[in-house]
């Protein structure tokens, strides 16, 4: 990937490889008053699980909405196995191949653990309107084996689950509709270590088993390290970063990180004292 | 950072578990019948009805005879059938006070449709409950797509709807159109005027409304909006939709209701203190039945039950030859009484529940 300078700031550019099967280029956004995102540039290998790195604010979830179909870019173009990629909405981004396990994880607390693998692609008796329990119940069971995950009963709600869980059935629904690429936001937040390495368990499992690439926004650069082949730095709207994990180091992350404090910090104190 | 939840069971990523054992380990195995029963949803309020019907069978002497399960009758299944559609939206956790006054106006349109434009009878029931079904959109499209509360939205819905009402009436009691006080044709016998009429319309009105709501996507996706709006969305489910709709089908029963209770009578009286009588009476219903204010949850049994409570409370309390006076503090104190053992039967439910 091309590192361009735009007054003094460093932006990634556009970037390509061969086995691409996601190409965002130039995308920007922006919500009334704040610009999002200005000009974002990330592409994605098949099979590669990419890392999303970035301050509170600097656009990572809005890039993910953007991706999933939630919200539609301003400007910039997509690109999804080689054709011109623009969601309509989340079912739509789905349907060619894009699922986003969101940080609230959309389940639905009162409804069972099979009810929220089916949510929105329920089975039924057609052509009857009626729902199938009996074969989404088999199919979640064989869905979670496969996956190695470990869910006592499908028949309670969700809201009795933990956390891990939980976050577990999101990926299953995910990996389930049969998508490609899986976004997921944060999907270690708000976990213990027990449970945070059951997913980053799932996530090597995916890796090593399935060809489905991922994207991950995370904030602990031992989970990046851990799971992931490339990282992507998102600050102030734009990619800033963009290495594999192997040609880069926590302490090299640690250091951009540190500098973005710093300035601005120091761009707090100069509105401060002026 | 340690997450709070303790995991009900080994969450191990290695050890796949196998179909049939962990189907031992559903909710509410091993428990027995008795605290499964009241596991359900609607257990206890089943219960309060029951210790109430036993309670005015064993001290009033008119009370288990057939003359005063027909006088039963209209306490209970209007208020079941209104209550079948506020489920709907109570389950998404927004609420339709709208209700009362849909029931009121209704079969003034329905008179106004034969008497003025001189509409076939069979005809002007489709055409008032179809106009029914547009008022609830009006409310749901406001509610879903506008942002407006619902509280607040059908709120203004009743108020046109009264207003509406007696500029239509004159403010004048008129005749219920294909009804007379002597005789009971096929049309009115059908729709409210013969004797188990109503109980026929509420008990299937209730079976087929449980059916949506339990079985179908319809219900399943009524739940998730009312769990979780912004999930739902996510998920892909057209929220805006959802609500809109339930809202119709709320708007529908009560205009139902209110055409067979005017057919039942044969009259419409334009008195909205009386339909505000019955859309609070129709939220009782729903909420002593077991569905939540907060949405998520619901049931269309569980409201019957609660409406058939009422009335035999109602009914009950009458036959005692209770002081007229008295009759509405003693309504208000089995209602919060019914809710305390409703809740309290909760906690039974959820602690039984677990893993």
């Amino acid at each position: 990937m091309a590192e361009l300078e735009y007054g003094g700031e460093k932006i990634i550019g556009p970037g390509r490889a061969d086995d691409d099967v996601l190409r965002l280029e130039h995308i920007s956004k922006r919500f009334g008053a704040t610009q999002a995102l200005r000009d974002v540039n990330v592409h994605l290998r098949k099979g590669e699980v990419l890392a999303l790195l970035g301050d509170n604010g600097a656009g990572k979830s809005t890039l993910i909405k953007i991706l999933s179909g939630f919200h539609k870019p301003d400007g910039g173009t997509m690109w999804l196995k080689g054709g011109a990629y623009t969601p309509k909405n989340v079912d739509d981004a789905r349907r060619q191949g894009i699922d986003t396990v969101f940080q609230d994880l959309a389940l639905v607390d009162e409804l069972s653990v099979f009810h929220n693998l089916f949510l929105h692609r329920e089975r039924l008796y057609s052509p009857l309107p009626f729902l199938n329990n009996r074969v989404m119940r088999r199919e979640a069971r064989k869905r979670l084996d496969e996956i190695g995950i470990n869910i006592p009963s499908l028949d309670v709600p969700v809201a009795r689950l933990s956390g891990g869980q939980r976050q577990a059935i999101a990926v299953a629904r995910a990996i389930a509709s049969e998508s490609e690429i899986i976004l997921l936001d944060e999907p270690l937040a708000a976990m213990g270590a027990k449970e945070g390495a059951m997913i980053l368990d799932l996530i090597a499992r995916l890796k090593a088993e399935t060809s489905i690439s991922m994207i991950l926004i995370l904030h602990n650069y031992a989970h990046v390290f851990a799971s992931c082949d490339r990282v992507s730095l998102i600050q102030n709207g734009v990619v800033s970063f963009d290495r594999p994990t192997a040609e880069t180091s926590p302490d090299e992350l640690n250091e951009i990180v540190v500098e973005e404090y710093r300035r601005a910090r120091a761009a707090a104190q100069g509105q401060l004292t002026s | 950072m340690e997450s709070s939840t303790s995991p009900p069971a080994s969450t191990g990523p290695s050890t796949p578990t196998t179909g049939p054992a962990s189907r031992r380990s559903r909710a509410g195995a091993g428990l027995s019948p008795l605290k499964r029963f009241l596991t359900l949803r609607e257990g206890s309020i089943v219960v309060v009805t029951i210790i109430t019907f036993v309670y005015f069978a064993a001290t009033t002497p008119h009370f288990l005879t057939g003359a005063n399960f027909k006088t039963l009758l209209p306490y209970f299944a209007p208020f079941a059938i209104i209550a079948a559609g506020q489920v709907f939206v109570m389950t998404l956790g927004e609420i339709d006070l709208s209700i009362g006054a849909m029931y009121l106006w209704t079969p003034f349109l329905f008179w106004k449709l034969v008497t003025s434009a001189h509409f076939p009878l069979v005809l002007a029931v489709i055409v008032s409950l179809i106009v029914a079904a547009l008022l609830g959109a009006v409310s749901g499209y406001l509610i879903a797509y506008i942002g407006i509360p619902s509280f607040v939205t059908t709120l203004g819905m009743l108020f046109v709807l009264d207003g509406v009402t007696l500029i239509v009436s004159h403010s004048e009691q008129v005749t219920t159109p294909g009804t007379s006080v002597t005789h009971v044709g096929t049309f009115a016998s059908i729709l409210g005027g013969g004797t188990y009429s109503e109980l026929i319309w509420a008990i299937g009105i209730v079976i087929v409304l449980q059916a949506l709501l339990s079985s179908t996507r319809w219900g399943l996706y009524t739940v998730a909006v009312g769990s979780n709006k912004i999930g739902s969305a996510e998920a892909g489910i057209h929220t805006k939709l959802v609500i809109v709709r339930n809202f119709m089908l709320c708007a529908t029963t009560a205009g139902f209701v209110g055409l067979l209770e005017a057919i039942r009578t044969s009259t419409a009286s334009p008195d909205p203190s009386g339909s505000n009588t019955v859309l609070l009476q129709a939220i009782a219903a729903v909420i002593i039945g077991g569905t939540l204010m907060t949405g998520g949850a619901g049931t269309v049994v569980g409201a019957l039950i609660g409406a058939l409570f009422l009335g035999i409370l109602n009914d009950g309390l009458v036959i005692k030859g209770v002081n007229a006076n008295y009759e509405d503090l003693y309504l208000g104190l089995a209602i919060l009484i019914a809710m305390l053992v409703n809740i309290y039967i909760a906690r039974v439910r959820k602690g039984a529940g677990r893993g």
